[in-house]
């Protein structure tokens, strides 16, 4: 079953020095148990790729059917309702709410989508279990290490139970060991049935993906 | 979890920014506090002093302001006729002159005699302890009078001493005898200045006081309208009497000195509260603008995982409020006590009644500082708001990892 599917996505910024084109006529379809990884150097338009399927970014042309909607075609807030309740993001820098506990921050997005207080409770101590860190559910960002604070981010970003989780740069702010660690649980979380696009400059983790794709100068090379 | 409970959070996360913006807003609130006591302060002031009396009318003469004391002529006919009146309940007159206190060995201190046909004092003074003047006073025995506090205090007078007393004579020496007066009371004479040497007696007693020769004058003159009956039908009826005269309700003097007096202190304070607003609009929005400038990669995360527009803005907004209202609130006592600071030096001036104050608290200043503090938080809350709420998600995701 199909996810989101991009067709033909061109996706140009207006600059003053004259427009860039950061995709040029991408095409790509995330199913159901897909894996997928996109390479490239920095500046290729792998996040901004990203953003497009993720339902942030509209594309100067093309269009992206998530599960055989036009997003195009809805509202800011309905875009909005398919990333709380259908999309996982995972972002490079973590982008946790410091003044949140972990507990609170992977509570939050189940508070916006309207879950009731037993079914938060319940969702977000098998998350913290699932990422193992129930030890840690009431520290502050600021309490936590760099590979914990993305575990959070992790469990964060399955906490509606998305059917895509879009990871950009997941382990571009931590060591090895930990990308490492990092890398094993986003491969927990797919076998345990969520599709994954992730953008990686970390060949490891892109090697771990079932579909490695990469994108020079704008332009998807499969 | 609730924008309120978010706003919370951040604020106690952000501790330092908030207890900046609490102290400030805590500082222009007082200051917007005052000026809103200050506005209105001297009219409710005076009003208070008024109706301290037990007489809601004044008579005066024709000419010159209200309370410029023009004397009004035929005194003695005119209480008769206004007492005859069916709209009056009762009717006083008091008198003023200068007059000198002299005492065995000590130099003659000059004090402000006043009549009164009224032995409660026409609430021209209050009684601190002792009784008010003896109604069975006859022009043989010894007068009785009350005394201002600072004479008492000055002089080391007591209920039951007894001073003497020389009127004096307008523009000459005075040779009128002394006469000896009892006093029965001390009191706050809050019509006059703050420190005044003043000596309240019956009017038989200032006669006496000017060789038992006075002439038919009054300064002032006061009047009761009956309970049934509305008090302009009674001023308009004392108005009739005689053209040489004036008669004001309380209300309406109250209206003139607030149309006329005290329209500098409105104005002044207009102009400074308005000015506190923008300041406490400034310091509150430039925060809130730095704040959310330095959260706008969590803002767009936060949009990213699909947190509604309204949620943020409605953070935002309670942010905005928490700061402006635990500043708000605190700017009550502060502004109370910067008030009283403020009216202390201010009733130096010379020649203020003591009873009249600058700053005044009245329920309206509170709602009026409770609407303009909530409208700053809420317009303060606006640019940052529409800052977060419109800033582009993706955009703002690259740069902050670019950043």
């Amino acid at each position: 079953m199909t996810i989101v599917e991009a067709c033909r996505l061109t996706r140009v910024f207006p600059m003053s020095a004259g427009p860039v084109v950061a995709v040029r006529d991408a095409s790509l379809r995330v199913d159901r148990g897909d894996y997928i990884a996109i390479g490239g150097p920095s500046g290729c338009g792998k996040s901004t790729l990203l953003h497009l399927l993720g339902c942030v970014d509209a594309p100067t042309s093309g269009n992206v059917m998530f599960e055989g909607r036009d997003v195009g075609t809805l509202t800011d807030s309905g875009r909005g309702r398919i990333r709380l309740t259908r999309i996982g993001f995972v972002f490079q820098r973590f982008f946790l709410l410091p003044m949140l506990t972990a507990w609170e921050n992977v509570e939050l997005p189940q508070s916006e989508a309207g879950a009731s207080r037993a079914e938060r409770r319940e969702r977000t101590r098998e998350l913290l279990e699932y990422v193992e860190l129930s030890d840690r559910a009431h520290h502050l960002p600021s309490q936590l290490s760099g590979g914990e604070m993305q575990r959070v981010a992790v469990a964060r970003a399955l906490a509606n139970r998305p059917a895509l989780l879009l990871a950009d740069e997941p382990t571009g702010e931590l060591d090895e060991e930990t990308g490492e660690r990092i890398a094993a649980l986003l491969d927990r979380v797919h076998a345990d049935g969520t599709a994954i696009v992730l953008v990686t400059h970390n060949a490891a983790l892109a090697n771990r993906a079932k579909t490695r794709l990469s994108m020079r100068s704008g332009v998807l090379h499969t | 979890m609730t924008p309120l409970a978010l706003a919370w959070r951040t604020a106690r996360r952000y501790r330092a920014r908030a207890v900046l913006a609490v102290i400030g807003v805590a500082v222009i609130g007082a200051l917007n506090f005052d000026m809103l006591m200050l506005s209105r302060g001297l009219v409710l002031s005076f009003a208070d002093l008024l109706n301290a009396t037990n007489y809601n009318i004044r008579i005066s003469g024709n000419s010159g302001l209200p309370l410029s004391r023009s004397p009004i002529d035929n005194a003695g006919t005119l209480m008769k006729q206004v007492a005859a009146l069916p709209q009056i309940a009762s009717v006083a007159v008091m008198r003023t002159a200068s007059a000198a206190l002299v005492e065995p060995s000590r130099r003659p201190q000059g004090v402000e005699l006043v009549g009164s046909s009224d032995p409660s004092g026409l609430g021209v003074w209050r009684l601190l302890r002792g009784s008010n003047l003896d109604t069975a006073s006859d022009g043989t025995a010894a007068q009785t009078a009350v005394v201002s506090q600072t004479l008492a205090e000055r002089f080391s007078l007591a209920p039951g001493s007894t001073i003497h007393v020389r009127a004096g004579i307008s523009g000459t020496m005075s040779a009128l005898p002394p006469i000896s007066l009892r006093i029965v009371g001390v009191g706050d004479f809050p019509f006059e200045p703050e420190e005044s040497l003043v000596v309240a007696t019956s009017m038989a007693g200032f006669a006496r006081a000017h060789g038992g020769v006075v002439d038919d004058r009054a300064e002032f003159m006061f009047a009761a309208s009956r309970p049934n009956v509305g008090v302009d039908a009674a001023v308009d009826a004392i108005d009739k009497l005689r053209p040489d005269i004036r008669a004001f309700s309380n209300e309406q003097l109250v209206a003139n000195f607030a149309r006329n007096a005290f329209t500098y202190f409105r104005q002044i304070s207009v102009v400074l509260s308005t000015t506190t607003a923008v300041f406490s609009f400034l310091l509150v929005t430039t925060l809130l603008t730095v704040s959310v400038n330095q959260r706008l990669g969590e803002v767009a995360a936060l949009r990213a995982l699909g947190i509604r527009r309204r949620h943020i803005a409605a953070t935002l907004l309670w942010e905005a409020v928490l700061l402006v209202g635990i500043g708000g609130t605190l700017a009550l006592p502060l502004g109370q006590l910067l008030a009283s600071i403020l009216d202390g030096i201010l009733r130096r001036m010379p020649g203020l009644p003591a009873g009249l104050h600058f700053f005044a608290f009245e329920p309206q200043s509170l709602v009026l500082h409770v609407l303009v503090l909530s409208a700053t938080a809420i317009v303060a809350a606006a640019y940052p708001t529409w800052l977060a709420v419109r800033l582009p998600i993706a955009q703002t995701l690259r740069q902050e990892v670019v950043s």
